[in-house]
């Protein structure tokens, strides 16, 4: 019997007066799984990972996570949901007052991790995605690349059991997102479930996993896609 | 690689004006309440220095009145039961009084001076004033008795509702800094927003970001809390020494300058700790609403 990290149920959302950008959406998200998640540009993809990460709150529909309603949970309790959960933010979020090593460390620092374990465990993570020279920089002094290399180190560094990224890959070169996803692929097989939000097709043709694809509204699930198939 | 605070706050434009004004109420509250205490203080020392309670006045028009009739008086005094003691003052002392007021060259022969006498209660009896008034005029109907008792329950009163003011006085200065103290967080909460939201979503609890706010308030707290004591022990000591200069009655004995000096110690510590728990309660009640 598998266990699910996600659940969503008839889930719906609507910005404002706007349109719906989802309607109807149910699908389950196992433990240790991994998908992709599709879409044309503005078909929902972040937002979808928004709800996930608890960011946005659904106008329709039930979500549970980890087995708790966070709907039906008080605003106090939601970090700790958080706390298993990493997520990449597609515009990094990185903290321009600390240096990289503190931003990465700080997913730790919030869980009451020793400071100096922390250093240790983001110095490790940060020269393993190429960035062991910019411990001590700020993020004002990084490319686009590195940022986005940072703040995956920072989502992951926890071990997460749930980890959601939006366009990881988005600002780096091919053999640098085919490292990252081999990151994400590591971690997945520690057991993480991992859903990453993607526009990359040579990284979808690189690794069959399933598909949750945003079509008019409405997820399809796509199990071991490959394009042209 | 140090353990420093995840959120910008030493460069807020709070962090500018709120060591200021804390330094200041700290200034005003801390002088407000060692004058509290010196009233408290002298009250004490004045109440219990008084120990003649009624002065019993026998005036003379022409020339010194008898000493029969001042034996007379003493006499009944002695005999009256509350009565603890009743002793003449000594003319010289009179006189030395009146030097005070007219100077030194006026001669006191010439005037006359009345008789006074000193009377001192027993604590533990009521004297029945009327009776002992109707006694006395029966010995002279120009004898007049004066009850201290009623004008120092009087001045006692005065002196109460002013050690009262001051303290609502430092109650207010002290609220003052706790307010400043909460609009500065709520302020530093608006401007960082961005940096709260994405804490709050890597995991953060309320309280992991209020322990930001609550430390940095405890800081800025001792900091300038420090200082407005500082001050105001300076200007304690400065005003002490002036009105002694000046020949004012200010005396600052040793339990009094051990009490002030404990209250310009505690004042920081208090204020950083006040300070600290507002900035917590205000992050908290933010973020959990």
């Amino acid at each position: 019997m598998s266990e699910y990290i996600a659940q969503l149920v008839d889930l719906g959302h609507q910005y404002d007066e706007g349109s719906e950008i989802f309607k109807g959406v149910t699908f389950n998200i196992e433990k240790g799984s991994f998908h992709f998640l599709t879409g044309p540009s503005g078909s929902g993809k972040s937002s979808l990972l928004r709800i996930l990460y608890l960011g946005l709150k659904p106008t329709w529909g039930n979500i549970r996570l980890f087995g708790e309603d966070p709907l039906r949970m008080k605003p106090a309790t939601l970090p700790l949901l958080r706390q298993r959960l990493g997520v990449v933010f597609q515009e990094f979020k990185l903290l321009d007052h600390l240096k990289i090593i503190d931003n990465v460390s700080l997913p730790l620092r919030v869980r009451g991790v020793e400071a100096k374990r922390g250093y240790k465990q983001a110095q490790e993570l940060l020269d393993w995605v190429g960035l062991g020279d910019c411990l001590m920089s700020y993020p004002s002094a990084l490319s686009g690349g590195q940022k986005q290399r940072a703040a995956i180190a920072r989502a992951v560094i926890t071990r997460p059991q749930l980890l959601l990224a939006d366009e990881p890959t988005g600002n780096v070169d091919d053999e640098l997102a085919m490292k990252l996803l081999h990151l994400f692929e590591e971690l997945n097989k520690m057991g993480t479930a991992v859903i990453i939000a993607t526009h990359n097709p040579r990284l979808l043709e690189r690794s069959p996993y399933p598909q949750l694809q945003i079509k008019e509204a409405t997820i399809n699930v796509i199990p071991n896609h490959r394009i042209g198939e | 690689m140090n353990n420093q605070q995840d959120l910008p706050l030493k460069k807020d434009i709070a962090a500018r004006f709120v060591p200021k004004v804390v330094a200041l109420m700290v200034y005003l509250g801390t002088l407000c309440f060692v004058f509290t205490l010196f009233m408290i203080h002298s009250t004490k020392l004045w109440e219990g220095q008084l120990s003649t309670q009624l002065t019993l006045e026998i005036p003379t028009t022409h020339g010194h009145p008898s000493a029969d009739l001042q034996s007379r008086v003493l006499h009944l005094l002695n005999r009256t039961p509350g009565i603890q003691s009743a002793t003449a003052v000594p003319q010289k002392e009179i006189a030395s009084l009146l030097h005070s007021l007219l100077g030194e060259k006026v001669d006191e022969t010439l005037l006359s001076l009345p008789i006074i006498i000193d009377i001192s209660l027993n604590n533990n009896e009521i004297v029945d004033i009327p009776s002992l008034e109707t006694h006395l005029k029966n010995i002279s109907s120009d004898i007049q008795l004066t009850d201290h008792r009623s004008w120092q329950a009087h001045v006692s009163d005065v002196i109460h509702m002013s050690v009262l003011i001051a303290l609502v006085v430092t109650a207010l200065v002290l609220f003052v800094a706790l307010a400043t103290t909460t609009f500065a967080t709520r302020t530093s909460l608006l401007i960082h927003r961005q940096v709260i939201e994405v804490l709050s979503l890597i995991g953060a609890t309320p309280s992991y970001i209020a322990k930001q706010f609550q430390m940095n308030a405890l800081k800025q707290g001792l900091f300038s809390s420090t200082i407005g004591s500082l001050f105001a022990f300076l200007t304690f000591m400065g005003v002490g020494v002036l009105l002694e200069k000046i020949g004012l009655p200010f005396s600052i004995d040793s339990t009094f300058f051990s009490q002030a000096l404990c209250v310009f110690v505690l004042a920081p510590f208090l204020t950083a700790l006040l300070m600290m728990l507002s900035a917590r309660f205000a992050v908290l009640i933010t973020l959990r609403s």
